[in-house]
């Protein structure tokens, strides 16, 4: 076998791997949440509230600026929580092509927004015209979902877990939801453990990941199986939680506690909406 | 008659109604026994236990916990599972399954946050467990990122923590080095002399008598093939043959008798 036969399947295999890696940091390690940072610090009911205010007065604006002004601030606030600037731009931005490319490209153009014309090319003979106000809705909800996931990946990233789920019951979510939500997390958990456990397997009796039609069979069954044996595990952690008197309602060892801090920044948060959603109306 | 923990009666149990594993079983385990299950891999050890622990519930036959029907209704009652999760702690098998929090901190205080106990006797039981333990140099790791015989000293100690009547091990000695075994034998039998219920579930022989009194014999047909004083049941080499609990072949080390397992194929050295 050639290198060149090699490389790609390896590079598969390594891609796996780092996704697997990463599913399992964002979901268990709540490394940044241990940060001593400004986010860190505030408690998590406060941090919720707020949270929730920015992301329903991004849904309400409708100037691109506007939002762009709650996105900076986004940015200030991860770097006042000791989030590396880089690893928040991926954490966000990994995201925001999931939710927009398949809306945004389209309705940039003329057979779906009419409009004055600003770009025009040819394709094949066909016509391709970027309308002025697709455009500037395109840019418009870019924006918005920017801001929208760069908010809910900064709650997160900066809250335990333990503690969201617990805002979640204060704020009356019902305890079945909360425990789905719990189980959700320990199964992305348990997928992304297994995924990466089957590729070791494989690279160690195989060496490189398999060419042979006989390897491939093996990777496609395991594949297959992962779902089922990550089903399997995730029923097995229920019944360890449940043996320690789990009934779905989360408890922390040290209570929430409001302070002046949580306050002043709950009153500027609401007053920053207030804020934006005046220049809005304007 | 009320010191009986737990009775089973011809119980049966299999998975999705179609394996057996669990075919008949009979026991009376009662207050301040220390007893031992040991069997061959799939003689349905591991399920008594998750029975034991009220997380499967018999098929056919009955299973009562200090006097009261152990089944899936009776534990649907919150005040009931709360009561029965405070008096029986389960050390499963898997370390990897039982350690599900970010820190190992959060590990060790959720038994006892979940079943109310308050929050400065928590602290203080965080306290003494992570040292009995000695893993208290470990209670901000992440718990998957720890070695196997530091998975297991955190998965006792969040059960140690409950600080339940009835402490169920399943194989708690499996793969680990040979100090890490003695510490939790001697933890084993330092919870039972305080009077705890000990249930181990085990394979490896040499430390059963340490571990046990009272010895049950799981066979391949997933009933209880034998089952009395540990003496008694480890000095028939005849039965534990039959049963793949040992291999024939054992020799003498240091004046002292050995029995170590060998693969068919494995050259003696
Ligand atoms: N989740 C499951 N689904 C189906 N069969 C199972 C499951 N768990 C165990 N079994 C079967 O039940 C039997 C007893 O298993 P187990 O209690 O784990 O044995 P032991 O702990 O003694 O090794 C075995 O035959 C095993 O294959
Ligand atoms: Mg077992």
């Amino acid at each position: 076998m050639t290198r060149v036969y090699n490389r790609r399947p390896d590079f598969i295999a390594r891609s796996i791997m780092s996704a697997a890696a990463f599913v399992k940091e964002a979901t268990l390690c709540e490394e940044h949440a241990r940060y001593a940072g400004f986010l860190q610090s505030l408690d998590p009911r406060a941090k919720a509230i707020t949270f929730l205010a920015l992301l329903v007065t991004v849904a309400f604006l409708e100037q691109a600026a506007l939002i762009g002004l709650v996105y900076c601030a986004c940015l200030v606030l991860a770097w006042a929580s000791k989030i590396s600037p880089g690893y928040f731009l991926i954490r966000t931005w990994v995201f925001i092509p999931l939710f927009t490319l398949g809306i945004v490209i389209p309705a940039m153009f003329s057979f779906v927004t009419p409009g004055a014309a600003l770009a025009a090319f040819d394709i094949w003979g066909v016509r391709f015209v970027i309308t002025r106000p697709g455009f500037d809705g395109a840019v418009l909800l870019v924006a918005r979902v920017a801001a929208s996931v760069s908010l809910a990946v900064l709650l997160s990233l900066t809250t335990r877990h333990a503690e969201l789920l617990k805002v979640l019951r204060i704020f009356g979510v019902p305890q079945v939801f909360v425990l789905t939500v719990t189980m959700c997390y320990r199964y992305l958990y348990l997928f992304a453990t297994l995924v990466e456990n089957i590729f070791t397997a494989i690279r160690s009796r195989v060496g490189v990941m398999p060419q042979r039609r006989a390897g491939r069979r093996v990777v496609a069954w395991n594949i297959a199986n992962t779902w089922s044996r990550t089903t399997k595990i995730s029923e097995e952690v229920y019944l360890a939680m449940l043996s320690r008197g789990y009934t779905g309602e989360p408890r922390l060892l040290a209570g929430f506690q409001l302070r002046l801090r949580d306050l002043v920044w709950a009153l500027a948060v609401f007053v920053w909406c207030a804020g934006l959603l005046y220049l809005e109306r304007r | 008659m009320n010191d009986i923990v737990f009775e089973l009666q011809d119980v049966k149990y299999s998975y999705q109604k179609k394996y057996p594993a669990l075919c008949g079983i009979d026991m009376t385990i009662r207050q301040g026994e220390k007893i031992a299950i040991i069997g061959a891999n799939g003689t349905g050890k591991s399920t008594l236990l998750h029975m034991l622990d009220g997380l499967v519930f018999p098929d056919q036959g009955r299973i009562t916990a200090f006097g009261q029907e152990l089944s899936e209704a009776a534990l649907a009652d919150e005040a009931a599972a709360w009561k029965f999760r405070s008096r029986v702690g389960f050390v499963f098998q898997s370390a990897d399954i039982q350690l599900f929090c970010p820190s190992v901190r959060e590990d060790i205080v959720f038994g006892p946050l979940q079943l109310g106990v308050a929050a400065n006797e928590v602290a203080r039981r965080l306290a003494e467990v992570a040292r009995v333990l000695d893993v208290g140099h470990l209670l901000d790791r992440v718990p998957q990122q720890l070695s196997i015989g530091e998975k297991r000293r955190v998965a006792i100690a969040s059960v140690l923590a409950i600080d339940p009547e009835v402490y169920i091990f399943d194989e708690p000695t499996a793969g680990l080095d040979p100090l890490t075994v003695r510490h939790i034998i001697d933890l084993v039998v330092q919870a039972n002399r305080r009077g705890k219920t000990i249930i181990t579930a085990i394979h490896d022989l040499h430390i059963v008598g340490e571990l046990a009194d009272t010895v049950y014999v799981f066979g391949k047909d997933k009933k209880l093939a034998r089952s009395g004083p540990v003496e008694q049941v480890l000095s028939d080499r005849a039965f534990l043959e039959a049963q793949n609990l040992v291999h024939i072949h054992g020799h003498i080390h240091e004046g002292r008798e050995h029995v170590h397992p060998h693969l068919a194929f494995e050259r003696h050295a």
